[in-house]
């Protein structure tokens, strides 16, 4: 239960975090964050409907892979778009042709 | 559970370092002495092995500056962060041939990760210190370790293979002589690849003293600098260990307590070729730097790792 | 207080901290370094689960990968000048309620599967390569494919950069 509450609090933290921040690093992190809390969650209740250890550390892995390729994804196009744009900030990027 | 072991031995092995940081110095001074046909420090206790004894309240004693525009936390924080993943990575270390501080089932790998946290250590110092050269030293370096990380963790995978387990206490106790001419070249890479993530040698273009002024550490003084020194030594010293138990077989002919003397023996002749390929050959350049890397180490170590999956069938 | 109540607390701690540190602080660095110390946390969560492999993984991937190539970012985008750039946060409440209403429901809806203690720590199965190369095969071959996919897209958006 400590547990259950811990996660979702994490999880609502950077749905938080995401929500109030302007800058793109500022959205990467709360996203990393949502995703790390899901992660813990996913394998904390993996043994809870019966799965064996290997399988709900697969889960957990993949769960991982994904998040880290996008993670690295979302960061070249902030960079690309910083390059292009000079700009960092959502509200700050609110035109199509430069 | 195994968390809370793993903090008190990760404790302990701050101080084995500490300890190895003192002689260590004193084996620098005198091999880059000789190498330079000069005898380095005599005076100070026998052989002058006590010099780093004379050279602590001298550190204490300096003043400790903190530039104006530095990010003070950050600034104060950040040799800690460079010092501790060190410390931490020493505690899987297999010593004797069935004892490790921490015996963890993913022991190699967890060797292979924790040092992954230098790199953050070095851009927050470079970044605290405000200043063009020390970005500059933070950037170039992050970039050669997360590079050299990749060849680093795929040399010791035919070690893997060969004992079918992450335990190194599997590994140190499942080794036959003739692996190490098997994994030669592994070896090698490992040993290239660990040099340039402890930013060593003729890798140390982080630190470019002729260059940069010291790079990333160029503003920190006195106990700062010691700190970041001991890192160094302490990265030295932790590879050379898991290299001896796991490449070259920990104290192979010997065992028991002898076992264990052999084992440090053959820790210390590796740290001896460290500090003699730092004070012999020049520094490489850093595109040099990222082609050695991917277009050299890596092929070598996956061809390694291949012979090895080959052979492996007939063992 | 059983150590394992004290390794679970040491964990949460540090991924609670982090998670603090990251809603409030206004300065790129420390942004940063409160992901850091979440994701550690989460790492050390999953070791308490009885996860070595993946708690190294994490470390390995996260701390070690994904956090680096965000400082990078920060150091590349968010430059020192002069005067030191301050993020700034829109504290509000309309976002906080939808947070925690969020968690509310993740709370409510699961709580019937974990039970009111403490979850006990995992024993190690050690059997995560017959999984992985057996059952879980297509699995494993498509997060290579899916890692590929991203290297091969990092590439063309830096290379799209240039021109």
């Amino acid at each position: 239960m400590v547990a259950l509450v811990l996660c979702a609090s994490l999880f609502g933290a950077g749905l938080y975090v995401v929500m109030t921040r302007r800058e793109i690093i500022g959205l990467l992190t709360g996203v990393e964050m949502m995703l790390g809390a899901a992660n813990v969650q996913l394998v904390m209740l993996g043994a809870a409907v019966g799965g064996t250890g290997a399988t709900i550390e697969a889960a957990g892995l993949m769960v991982l892979v994904v998040a880290a390729a996008e993670a690295a994804v979302g960061l070249a196009l902030l960079l690309a778009l910083y390059r292009r744009s000079g700009r960092s900030r959502t509200d700050e990027l609110n035109e199509v042709n430069g | 559970m195994t968390l809370l072991l793993g903090m008190g031995w990760g404790a302990l092995g701050v101080l084995v370092i500490a300890v190895g940081a003192i002689f260590g110095v004193w084996w620098e001074r005198k091999v880059s002495a000789r190498i330079q046909m000069r005898l380095g420090p005599q005076q100070i206790g026998p052989a002058g092995s006590l010099q780093m004894i004379a050279d602590v309240p001298k550190l204490l004693f300096r003043e400790d500056i903190i530039p104006a525009r530095a990010d003070r936390t950050l600034f104060k924080l950040a040799p800690l962060i460079v010092f501790a993943p060190i410390a931490i990575a020493m505690v899987v270390i297999p010593f004797t041939s069935g004892w490790a501080p921490m015996d963890m089932s993913v022991g190699v790998l967890f060797f292979l990760a924790v040092p992954s946290i230098e790199s953050i250590a070095l851009l927050i110092s470079a970044w605290a210190s405000h200043n063009t050269l020390s970005t500059l030293g933070g950037l170039r370096g992050a970039a050669q370790l997360i590079s050299y990380e990749v060849p680093r963790s795929l040399s010791v995978l035919p070690l893997v293979l060969l004992a079918g387990s992450l335990r190194p206490l599997d590994i140190a106790q499942r080794w036959e002589w003739w692996w190490f001419p098997l994994t030669l070249v592994a070896f090698v890479v490992f040993f290239i690849a660990s040099l340039a993530e402890m930013n060593r040698g003729p890798f140390d273009m982080p630190e470019d003293e002729s260059e940069l002024v010291a790079g990333y550490f160029a503003d920190y003084s006195g106990m700062r600098w010691a700190i970041f020194m001991m890192a160094e030594y302490g990265a030295m010293i932790v590879a050379s260990l898991f290299a001896a138990t796991t490449f070259l077989g920990g104290g192979w002919p010997l065992s028991g307590a002898a076992g264990t003397v052999l084992m440090v023996v053959k820790a210390v002749a590796l740290v001896t070729v460290i500090m003699w390929v730092k004070w012999t050959l020049p520094r490489v350049r850093p595109d040099q730097l990222m082609s050695f890397c991917w277009k050299i180490l890596t092929p070598l170590a996956l061809i390694q790792l291949v012979v090895v999956g080959v052979v492996l069938i007939w063992l | 207080m059983t150590l394992e109540v004290i390794a679970f607390t040491l964990a949460g701690l540090l991924a609670a901290g982090g998670a603090v540190a990251v809603l409030f602080v206004r300065e790129a660095m420390r942004l940063m370094i409160g992901l850091g110390s979440f994701l550690l946390g989460v790492a050390g969560l999953f070791l308490y689960f009885g996860l070595p492999f993946l708690a190294t993984a994490q470390v390995f991937v996260y701390v070690g990968g994904v956090l680096v190539l965000m400082v990078f970012a920060v150091m590349v985008v968010h430059r020192q000048a002069d005067d030191r750039p301050v993020m700034e946060v829109r504290h509000d409440v309309g976002a906080a309620a939808v947070a925690l209403a969020v968690t509310v429901t993740i709370v409510a809806c699961l709580r019937s599967v974990v039970g009111d203690a403490l979850p006990t720590p995992g024993v190690y199965s050690g059997v995560l390569a017959d999984e992985l190369l057996g059952p879980k095969l297509l699995v494993f071959e498509m997060a290579g494919a899916l890692l590929l996919t991203g290297l091969v897209a990092v590439l063309t958006i830096r290379e799209g950069e240039d021109r």
